[in-house]
């Protein structure tokens, strides 16, 4: 299609430099389409807005939605038991959050397709720096207590997160970036959240992407489960610790009301009788199913799979500071064993995507595609080890967690390396042996001088390029420490223009594949099972589950 | 004990209700407002001195006095049992009598053996089996045990039936085999030869003079299977998705949960210390010579 210049000046007209730069990148064919709507979220153009920037730029109109099927059903899910007390500030397991986040809504969303939608905030900006960062708040929503949500209540929310006196959960996501005091009221509509230090993404730590940031009443005092306060489409109707929630439809919702009646969780301790249950047609949904688990039913007719691409991952880490593997051309050698093809094909059943030992998944629109896959190469390996003297091989113990399909992905790297002469000892411990205290010196996790650590999906790279990576990372478990990394990811994480944060990706992947500390050998996409027939069903890749447009055929 | 035994797991009550990311200070400042990160003694003096008034504590986790959910799931596994031992008691006696009258003919091989044979599966795979024919396949049965809320008597009854099904399978050829031996060496003693001579009819003979014996041992089973089956059924409970006490125990171990664990603990006691003064109970009512042995 032929661009329209006359309409992308109209729409240009009153832009900030840094949206006209992204604009001009699409126009050009430097981004992509899909890239250009991600990062154009992500710096607070509305998605109306973008469609029809895209469409004047020649790329036609977006496909339009699926038609929403018939109100009044009763969707009943599946999911994990609550690990605790439902709490937005302290809540850190999946069961849990997913309750919550049936009543209570955050400022945006992180769509599966890694697009921040607006939900209580309408727009945001970031100053020219991207240090200090403007939203606007959406007028007339209720909660469910009947109070409107203002600027004070969202005030409010988010320094209960950023207080290290609260047991906040969100600490970990806030540290560096947010302190308590830093989110401040300009009008009723408006709250400016004032960084440490500039972020390109600091929307995403506003997002669904940190589960703990939903919007509830400035006057809370930590008793959720009394209340179930929130702004959501649905309004608790019963909660019992350990058995299930059910919810009703909120008719005093702000947007469209919500096409279910109502919807009912039911928690399982183990996904096997989850997995029956569905078979049994006692429930409809399974929210999240672990792709080994759940072999048994990617192929029945009468289930559908709702398939994400995410960044969750498997880390295998190697001290770099100690042992065998403090050689860098030791840890390059045992990625190569690897091969990531049968790991993505026979492991994952398909459902992942190749990891090149950075945490820049396919998903990402910043990764850098031309940076070349690391494939299996044994000869390669051979002549790294014997380069390091270590041709003979030697003993080490991999330790890890029993969790999901990593104890089998501990044997095969087992097998793979042997073909070097790396004899692995497997030690696989309970997830609490595994991360004991979880600082170092009390942490197998930590400590242990190779390891296979579950870490779950993110909307934005930030977190694992920090936390596991950098020098002074709080889950440094490789003991990696490089100043030249540390420059380039706070550069990263401080870009705000999609073209700066590609090109520094890419130097970031060069260097990790270098120096190997983590193997990032697949990205597992998130699996969400319905009954045939069942509709509208939106999860996303960080456990949580849309069901407003649900329906049942 | 089980408070020392806690202490010695890996990991902390704040790491485990927190997760193993979140920040250092949170998990500080939720251990202190807990107040876990108090000495042990203290600790360990508070519970007990709260205990002693009856107060359970309150739980780590869920942040709710521990109470209503021991009772609650203590209830649960109350009528799990009733309806497993409702089930088994009568049709494990029965089986093992009939196959004592019938011994070494085929009848009794094929109570034996395949008594013998369900037995020695184990539960889960019993569960699953049942699952998959009356639950999946069928559909007859419900698969959860959960039954909606106030249901009533039979309701609650159709949900049971099949969570107490891999119960009645597993204790069915314990139960007869005990039953078929105490029957076996009744039949053979003194006194039922004296009966038959004296010209009592068969069925009194039966009803009398060995069946009151041979189920003594069968009663002493019964009794320690009890025990068992409020306290241990962590695996059907969790195919079963059933609130009882065992997995009550079993997620507030993995929790940390130590008000929960303790309370669940010393309530498990109880029963198995009710339950085999029950069993010392019958065995007096149906041995009468116990009762005159300790007058003598």
């Amino acid at each position: 299609m032929r661009k329209n210049y006359r309409i992308l000046d109209l729409l240009r007209r009153g832009r900030t430099p840094l949206e006209n730069h992204l604009i001009d990148g699409l126009i050009d064919g430097r981004i992509s389409r899909r890239e250009f709507v991600r990062h154009g979220s992500l710096l607070g153009l509305s998605l109306p807005l973008l469609g029809r920037i895209g469409m004047a730029a020649g790329f036609g109109a977006a496909p339009s939605l699926a038609r929403a099927g018939a109100p009044g059903a009763t969707i009943r899910v599946g999911s994990s038991v609550p690990a605790a007390a439902i709490d937005p500030v302290t809540i850190a397991d999946a069961g849990g959050l997913l309750v919550m986040q049936q009543v209570a809504e955050f400022l945006c969303v992180d769509g599966p397709d890694l697009v921040l939608k607006p939900a209580l905030a309408e727009s945001w900006k970031p100053n020219t720096d991207g240090s200090v960062w403007t939203f606007k708040l959406r007028k007339g929503v209720k909660f469910h207590s009947g109070g409107e949500m203002k600027a004070e209540d969202v005030v409010a929310s988010i320094d209960r997160l950023a207080d290290p006196a609260n047991s906040s959960n969100a600490l970990s996501v806030f540290n560096g970036i947010l302190k308590k005091g830093a989110s401040k009221k300009v009008d009723d509509y408006t709250v400016e959240f004032h960084l440490d230090a500039p972020n390109g993404n600091f929307p995403y730590m506003l997002s669904s992407d940190n589960y703990n940031a939903v919007i509830i009443p400035a006057s809370y005092k930590g008793d959720y489960e009394k209340s179930f306060d929130g702004t959501g489409p649905f309004k608790i109707e019963k909660y019992t610790p350990k058995v299930g929630a059910s919810f009703v439809r909120n008719d005093d919702y702000w947007g469209e009301k919500a096409l279910p009646d109502r919807t009912e969780f039911t928690f399982f301790t183990d996904i096997q009788p989850q997995i029956l249950a569905l078979q049994g047609g006692q429930i409809d949904i399974i929210n999240q199913m672990p792709v080994l688990a759940g072999v048994a039913v990617l192929n029945d007719p009468n289930v559908e799979i709702i398939s994400l691409k995410s960044s969750a991952h498997q880390q295998l880490h190697m001290h770099c500071d100690e042992g065998p593997t403090k050689d860098a051309r030791v840890r390059r050698a045992i990625a190569l064993c690897l091969d990531r093809e049968k790991l993505a094909a026979g492991l994952m059943k398909g459902r992942a995507a190749l990891g090149n030992d950075s945490p820049f998944a396919a998903v990402y629109p910043s990764t850098d595609t031309s940076v070349p896959q690391r494939k299996q190469d044994i000869a390669q390996a051979k002549q790294l080890m014997e380069a390091a003297g270590l041709a003979q091989g030697f003993k080490m113990t991999l330790t890890t967690e029993r969790y999901l399909e990593i104890p089998e992905y501990a044997q095969l790297i087992q097998n793979w390396v042997k073909e070097i002469g790396i004899e692995l000892e497997l030690n696989i411990l309970d997830q609490s042996a595994y991360y004991g205290d979880a600082v170092f010196g009390k942490s197998n996790w930590l400590d242990s001088a190779m390891g296979i650590t579950d870490y779950g999906h993110r909307g934005v790279p930030n977190v694992y390029l920090a936390a596991p990576l950098k020098s002074d990372g709080t889950w440094n478990a490789a003991h990696f420490k490089n100043k030249d990394y540390d420059q380039m990811a706070a550069s990263y994480i401080a870009a705000l223009d999609l073209e700066a944060q590609k090109a520094t990706a890419g130097k970031i992947q060069k260097l990790l594949l270098e120096e190997t500390p983590v193997v990032f050998g697949y990205f597992y996409d998130y699996l969400t099972a319905t009954a045939k027939g069942v509709a509208g069903v939106q999860p996303t890749a960080m456990s949580q589950l849309f069901l407003e447009k649900a329906s049942k055929g | 004990m089980v408070f020392l035994g806690g202490q010695v797991l890996p990991g902390n009550v704040g790491r485990a209700i927190l997760g193993p990311f979140a920040d250092q200070r949170a998990v500080d400042a939720l251990n202190h407002s807990l107040g876990v990160d108090r000495p042990l003694l203290v600790q360990y003096g508070s519970w007990i001195w709260n205990f002693l008034q009856g107060d359970m504590g309150t739980s780590y986790v869920f942040r709710a006095p521990v109470a209503p959910f021991v009772i609650d799931a203590l209830g649960n596994s109350m009528k799990l049992a009733l309806v497993a031992f409702v089930l088994v008691v009568p049709i494990g006696i029965l089986g093992g009598v009939i196959a004592a009258l019938n011994v070494n003919r085929p009848l009794d091989r094929i109570i034996s053996l395949g008594g013998l044979s369900v037995t020695v599966l184990p539960e889960f795979v019993t569960g699953i089996i049942l699952i998959l024919i009356f639950g999946v396949w069928l559909r007859w049965l419900p698969i959860a045990a959960a039954w909606p809320k106030g249901a009533g008597f039979f309701t609650q009854l159709y949900y049971l039936i099949l969570p107490s099904l891999p119960l009645f399978l597993v204790l069915f050829g314990y139960i007869a085999r005990m039953a078929r031996s105490g029957m076996i060496e009744a039949l053979d003693s003194d006194y039922t030869r004296t009966a038959v001579l004296k010209g009592l009819p068969w069925r009194t003979v039966i009803w009398r003079h060995v069946l009151r014996n041979a189920l003594l041992p069968t009663i002493t089973v019964i009794a320690t299977q009890t025990g068992y089956l409020i306290g241990g059924l962590v695996v059907i409970e969790t195919l079963f998705r059933y609130q009882g006490i065992g997995s009550l125990i079993f997620t507030a171990a993995r929790g940390k949960d130590f008000p929960m664990l303790e309370a669940g603990i010393l309530t498990i006691g109880i029963v198995y210390a009710v339950a085999t003064f029950v069993a010392d109970f019958l065995y007096s009512v149906l041995n009468p010579r116990i009762r005159l042995g300790a007058e003598q």
